[in-house]
């Protein structure tokens, strides 16, 4: 982006003036470069030379040396596509579930609360506050009170909603609550931050026009609200694709509910395979980077920005 | 790929890896392409093609500090927050000792050093203590230094059975600091005919409510162990293949609940297991702050015995100190005292009887102070080459994340 | 849904004894109103008389606190909004930025599910002449474009009352003058009823065939714009529309034709069926432009009413007329304007004139001068600035 900026600039330079300026975009743009180039660039080419490597010949666990091998990238789908494709699953799910709970609430607090700035204040101090406690803290406590013995299992056990035997920490569902759970805030804000600027007028309008509550919602709400639906899908989507706390199984996961950031972690951490880690991180990437472009650009929210 | 171990000789082994090394380093150029400059740059932070590091020169006798990495509470301490047994230490040799909670996990700790290791630097630490089998990669890559006993005359109190142990045979390189069992343990309410073996925990009765441990040596250890292997002597790929069949069925049909670290306890506190492959050390814990809700053995077909072992790391110009601290501790009188406060096995013959002063019922407490049957029930699990680690390790974390 | 045809022609409005509360604040006191179908009706007045107020009322953009609205005879006041057969012409055009111009414009009749409604869109586009800007966003159109958009994504829908929130007011003048010349024609053409809210006396003047004026709440007056203009209710109309010179006196004599006052020592005559009071203290008044500024004592008239001498306080030239001030002692500031025929003024400042104005052209207000003694305030600023001069004057030296 900011070579791109930069380009611009530069090619609109004819004359001595604008050149010098341009040296001074350049000069000012220098941190921000550097900056990039050596916390970004070069990871990411680490990452990429990484996972190509090959084991060494006669190797110990974690010994591998600078090679093409290609291989690395089938053998990971090979191994671990249900993980992948888990990951996106649990992100998507989770990412529309924070939707549903979070554009009414945002909804309530931008608009419906406007005439109140202390409730929307109060609202959305605890929007925020979950914030002010660690998310592992907040994590553990949710394991907590849907162990076994807890008062949500047992009650939903008792009213039969739950079998008998069933239970709730340690699968798919605990995982995708617990995502859905903590990325709510990160859903809720840009959502608010939108639906809090939208002009009531043009609903008015729309209902002036024939279109009755629901259509008003459906063609002019959510459209004009779609800078923060886009915001808040992508701020929870990306990082819940990647995410591998909720669904470790220390937190909220169990062996049938690892996602791609439990494998990553695995294979550097306990396997010291950094090539497989290394290429697993490239096709998150890889797929995140494809999915949200495709995306953003579907959702084509340019004349809202 | 077959593996060709080491020679055990340090020189010669040096040599070979150099060897080999310049074998790598030549291919890297020439592979590289793209990558140049850059590429190299990071080759040289890389584990894998570098040459075993050399021991850092000794300044113990200039310098007396000493930085020392551990667990979490795996040392006494007093009310004020202070460490007796070390301030002691502090006194007797003035040796200034800086004790960090620094490690909570083998391989996170490992994955935090193991680039500065490789290049033979300091990681701020003289002295750490980690478990066996890490401690076996440790020396495998030749990242810890080598002891010298003159210097730990209080060495000859270590545990006969623990002197010589198949990653490090004569304790040259480590020596242990504190131990205990895996073994299992059950809810006293909920499970009140008790569990004895392995195989009780696959009781369909406690279908989705067991427990395992992500450790895979103890894990695995148990239910080999179970099958009848000897996990400290000659086994193979087919004794642990059964093993890996048997957890993968159980985890599969949702007989074990989940497979955890550390975490394990929360599980038992909240009931989510009700029986489970554990530490021994933590159920200590856990029944004195719960009103002895557990019961834990090691099975009749044996438990697993691990050591956290002191080790030098390459990088350490203080090896002297670690020396003398490594000896203090293995005065039994300071043992016991260890042994009182943090509930694990001390490897110091005679900190039983010193034990005995302090509190006779500690003293005769089974898995801090284990007699002559409970220790010939556990066993330690043997060593395992590179290439072993590798595959097991891949085989048990296969199970960990599903499919 | 009965909004589900289009009107073949505008629907009567009528607002039944209207009341509309806030919290803290009354909009509407007590409004009975009656728009015939097809008219193009005005409702004037300064902000916060309620205009609004009742456009939204009628919209159903807002629930009355009491009282009835009819639409072609139909109680429509429990309906909502898009359930009443009227749109509205926002004062900010509220095009919807995230769809097409063409998409704003077939909005209405998608919602209903009129056949073709493209090709209807299409058509109120090309009423309009903005058909070639069809696949246009809004945003990329100027204010002009935007308000013609507007005007036909309401009126594509030939709803039975279409309703006009002071739509020019973001225009600039010249745009506004060609606007309100294009509305009117298009109301002619479509012959729905419009009900245009504005605070802008010309605008309502040039463009309705009836004006009604609101002040607090309450319609002070109702009528066509001349009649409005010429005959004057109260001291609030005769300076909200347009200026006027208002005199306090006492009647002092009445005829069949007509009633003479008063005025401070001087007799003026007003036609009596101009004038709304006979008897006792009354109020009446006279449009700047009606006056004749003369520099000696007229020639007596008994069809004209003279006031003087009094003094040129002050003169502006405005183009095609000049303004005067002349004070005179006893009665106050008269404003004259008096179009420039001729080159150069006809009085400097400090001259000694004479003021005069033909009986016919007098006329006599409702109010009770003791209520409202003097000039009504409104916030008109240019009639502000004409009452505060005089006192300014002094202050900036000038006199």
């Amino acid at each position: 982006m900011a070579f791109a900026a930069f380009a611009t600039t530069a090619a609109k330079s004819g004359e001595p003036a604008p050149r010098r300026r341009s040296r001074v975009a350049l000069l000012l743009l220098l941190p921000g470069i550097l900056y990039l180039v050596l916390f970004f660039l070069t990871p990411l080419v680490s990452l990429l030379l990484t996972s190509f490597q090959a084991p060494s010949e006669f190797g110990d666990v974690g010994e591998f040396n600078y090679a093409f091998r290609w291989e690395n990238y089938t053998e990971v789908v090979g191994a671990y596509l249900p993980h992948i494709l888990r990951s996106f699953g649990f992100a998507f799910v989770a990412t529309v579930l924070a939707l549903v709970i979070s554009y009414p609430l945002a909804y309530f607090i931008g608009v419906s609360s406007r005439r109140w700035p202390l409730l929307q204040s109060v609202m959305l101090v605890l929007v925020i506050a979950p914030f002010f406690i660690s998310f592992l803290l907040r994590t553990l406590a949710w394991k907590q009170l849907l162990s076994d013995e807890s008062f949500v299992v047992t009650s939903l056990k008792a009213v039969s909603l739950l079998a008998p035997d069933a239970h709730l920490t340690g699968t798919p569902f605990a995982v995708i609550f617990g995502l859905t759970y903590n990325f709510i805030p990160f859903m809720t804000l840009p959502l608010y931050a939108t639906l809090e600027r939208l002009d009531l007028r043009y609903l008015e309008a729309g209902t002036d026009l024939y279109a009755n509550p629901f259509h008003v919602f459906l063609k002019v709400t959510i459209p004009l609200s779609m800078p923060g639906i886009v915001a808040g899908t992508l701020l929870t989507f990306i990082p819940a694709a990647g995410d591998y706390i909720n669904a470790s199984r220390d937190f909220l996961g169990g062996p049938d509910s690892q996602m791609i950031g439990n494998v990553i972690e695995a294979n550097f951490l306990v396997l010291l395979n950094y090539p497989i880690a290394a290429a697993l991180s490239l096709i998150l990437m890889a797929v995140i980077l494809v999915v949200v472009s495709f995306y953003v650009k579907r959702a084509g929210t340019e004349e809202l920005l | 790929m077959k593996p060709r171990p080491l020679p055990a000789d340090p020189m010669v082994r040096q040599l070979v890896q150099q060897a080999r090394n310049a074998q790598i380093a030549r291919r890297t150029l020439l592979t590289g392409a793209g990558a140049g400059a850059a590429a190299l740059a990071l080759a040289a932070c890389s584990p894998g093609a570098n040459s075993a590091p050399t021991a850092a020169a000794d300044s113990s006798d200039d310098d007396k500090s000493l930085n020392w990495d551990n667990w979490a509470l795996y040392i006494d301490v007093d009310d004020a927050g202070n460490y007796p047994t070390l301030e002691a230490f502090t006194t007797k040799t003035g040796i200034k000792v800086t004790y960090s909670e620094a490690v909570d996990d083998n391989n996170t700790y490992y994955g935090k050093v193991k680039d500065q290791l490789a290049l033979g630097q300091d990681i701020g630490a003289d002295a750490v203590c980690l478990t066996d089998w890490m401690i076996g990669r440790l020396i495998r890559f030749g990242y810890v230094q080598e002891l010298d006993h003159d210097n730990i005359p209080n060495l000859a109190n270590l545990a006969p059975s623990l002197k010589d142990v198949s990653f490090d045979p004569g304790r040259k390189m480590s020596v242990p600091w504190q131990g205990g069992f895996a073994g299992i343990c059950w809810n006293k309410e909920k499970v009140p005919g008790g569990i004895s073996s392995v195989e009780e925990l696959w009781d369909p009765q406690l279908k989705g409510r067991v427990g395992v441990l992500s450790e895979m040596r103890d894990t695995m250890g148990l239910i080999m162990l179970e099958a009848g292997v000897d996990i400290a002597g000659e086994w193979g790929d087919d004794e642990f293949a059964a093993a890996i069949d048997v957890l993968k069925k159980q985890v599969e049909d949702g007989q074990v609940r989940n497979i955890k670290g550390n975490s394990y306890k929360e599980d038992l506190v909240n009931e989510d297991t009700l029986a489970a492959i554990v530490w021994s050390g933590d159920i200590i814990q856990l029944n004195a702050e719960n009103d002895d809700r557990w019961e834990f053995i090691v099975p009749e077909k044996g438990g697993t015995l691990w050591n956290d072992n002191f080790v030098v790391p390459i990088g350490s110009s203080r090896k002297k100190n670690a020396e003398a601290l490594i000896n203090y501790y293995y005065d039994p009188h300071v043992a016991a005292e260890v042994a009182a406060y943090v509930n694990y096995i001390t490897p110091v013959v005679g900190a039983k009887e010193a034990a005995m002063a302090i509190d006779p019922e500690l003293a005769n407490n089974q898995l801090i102070f284990p007699d002559a049957t409970t220790l010939d029930r556990a066993h330690v699990f043997r060593a395992l080459s590179g290439a072993e680690e590798q595959k097991y390790n891949a085989d048990f974390q296969g199970i960990l994340l599903g499919a | 849904m009965a909004t589900a045809a289009f009107a073949d022609r505008g629907a009567d409005l009528e607002l039944v004894g209207i009341q509309k509360r806030f919290p803290g604040f009354t909009a509407i006191e007590d409004l009975d109103l009656t728009i015939p179908a097809g008219s193009f009706f005005a409702l004037l007045g300064p902000s916060g008389c309620g205009k609004t107020t009742t456009l939204r009322l009628v919209a159903g953009l807002e629930e009355p606190t009491r009282g009835r609205i009819l639409i072609g005879g139909m109680d429509v006041t429990a309906q909502k909004p898009y359930q009443r057969p009227v749109n509205t012409v926002f004062q900010s055009y509220a095009l919807f930025p995230h769809m097409t111009v063409l998409e704003n414009v077939a909005f209405g009749l998608r919602r209903r599910k009129i056949d073709d409604a493209v090709g209807k869109a299409h058509e109120a586009l090309r009423l309009v002449e903005l058909d070639h800007l069809a696949a246009r966003k809004p945003l990329q159109l100027s204010g002009g474009q935007q308000q013609r958009v507007a005007l036909a994504r309401a009126i594509v829908n030939r709803p039975a009352l279409l309703l006009l929130d002071e739509p020019l007011g973001a225009l600039d003048l010249k745009l506004r003058r060609q606007m309100q010349l294009e509305l009117k024609g298009i109301q002619e053409e479509v012959g729905l009823t419009f009900l245009h809210v504005t605070h802008d006396q010309e605008e309502a003047m040039t463009m309705a065939d009836t004006v009604a004026v609101m002040n607090k709440g309450r319609i002070e007056q109702m009528g066509p714009p001349e009649e409005l203009y010429e005959a004057p209710r109260t001291a609030f109309v005769a300076n909200f529309l347009g200026q006027s010179n208002l005199l306090t006196g006492n009647v002092a004599g009445t005829t069949n034709q007509a009633i003479s006052v008063d005025v401070a020592g001087h007799r003026v005559v007003v036609p009596r069926d101009r004038a709304r009071r006979l008897a006792g203290t009354v109020t009446i008044g006279v449009r700047p432009e009606k006056l004749s500024l003369h520099r000696e004592t007229p020639a007596s008239d008994p069809a004209r009413n003279v006031l003087g001498p009094g003094r040129v306080s002050d003169v502006s030239f405005s183009g095609m007329s000049t303004q005067y001030l002349v004070t005179t002692p006893g009665i106050g500031t008269l404003v004259v304007f008096a179009q420039n025929k001729t080159f150069g003024p006809m009085a400097q400042a400090g001259d000694e004139v004479w003021v005069s104005w033909s009986i016919a052209h007098g006329f006599g207000l409702d109010d009770d001068p003791a209520e409202r003694p003097g000039r009504a305030p409104d916030d008109d600023t240019r009639n502000v600035a004409v009452h505060k001069r005089p006192a300014l004057v002094p202050e900036r030296g000038e006199a």
